[in-house]
């Protein structure tokens, strides 16, 4: 691979960033092949030290979509930069999606849970227009109750999903700092 | 060597490198390469990473040879990170070389 291919495999792969960052990336690994070349180096000889230019590419969105996290940690965000990391190894496949697809379903059974209960008076209501001859006040305010419980739960998800979010978020910029990605088989 | 360690080490190298004085990216990557085998440009990632956490800044200089060189400086946060990351280094290589010394006594 010469400089030419490998600065064009590395642009490709960093399809997702922004131009003005993607532009910066390239400038860098364009200055490393000039002092490299002006060390009597070859571009063959220098892309191969360098390493798969699709690997450095992943990295750099993985970094890139994390920092967005840090930003603003809305789900979509929070999903690109599961993604990105994922997309660093098949090690990662496991280490990373197993916890995520627990947690969220932690996330999401909580919140049906929650607006479930949130809903049971107007179940009820439903219920008692349909058949009038079961309405008793007694489960009628057993229903409101249960939709205050819901509320309640719904309030304490939110706080929980946010926590979750955060300590997600760290566990993947520990998997970026210390998990196999870029580092090819030196 | 182990990849996992190894990257996890490769902060604590170059953070290491830019102690005394500023370097540009070839060179850091040079350094490193000299003593341990890596991907070199596994480098990138990680200058950016750090310089976006405040660790560094960069700056462009003129080079007699070629376009200017992006050099990057050590920032008062990213010597304190330095410090606590060396800590953590002593204190874990000293505990394993006490456990390989205790092993080769047993054996």
């Amino acid at each position: 691979m010469n400089k030419a291919q490998f600065l064009e495999k590395l642009d490709n792969s960093l399809k997702r960033l922004p131009s003005s960052e993607r532009e910066d990336i390239i400038q860098d690994f364009y200055e490393h092949f000039e002092v490299g070349m002006s060390e009597g180096k070859s571009e063959q000889e220098i892309a191969k030290a360098l390493g798969n230019p699709q690997q450095i590419g992943k990295e750099m969105v993985a970094n890139y979509r994390l920092e967005q996290v840090e930003e603003t940690a809305t789900t979509g965000n929070v999903l690109r930069a599961v993604w990105a990391v994922i997309g660093l190894g098949f090690f990662n496949l496991v280490i990373v999606l197993g916890p995520f697809i627990a947690l969220a379903a932690i996330v999401f059974s909580g919140w049906v849970g929650g607006l479930g209960f949130i809903l049971t008076p107007i179940l009820y209501v439903i219920n008692v227009v349909i058949y009038p001859e079961i309405f008793t006040f007694y489960d009628l305010f057993f229903a409101i109750m249960l939709s205050g419980v819901g509320i309640f739960i719904a309030i304490g998800m939110y706080y929980v999903t946010r926590w979750l979010m955060k300590g997600f978020v760290k566990y993947l910029n520990f998997n970026v700092r210390m998990v196999k990605g870029g580092m090819g088989n030196a | 060597m182990n990849v996992q360690f190894k990257k996890g080490v490769l902060e604590l190298c170059v953070l290491v490198l830019l102690d005394k004085q500023d370097r540009y990216g070839y060179e850091l990557v040079q350094k490193i390469s000299d003593q341990i085998a890596i991907s070199e440009g596994s480098v990138y990632p990680l200058l950016r990473r750090l310089t976006k956490e405040g660790y560094f800044t960069t700056y462009l200089k003129e080079s007699s040879e070629g376009p200017s060189r992006k050099y990057y400086a050590l920032t008062e946060e990213g010597r304190t990170y330095l410090g606590d990351l060396l800590a953590d280094w002593e204190k874990f290589t000293n505990g394993v070389n006490q456990l390989i010394k205790e092993g080769v006594r047993d054996e």
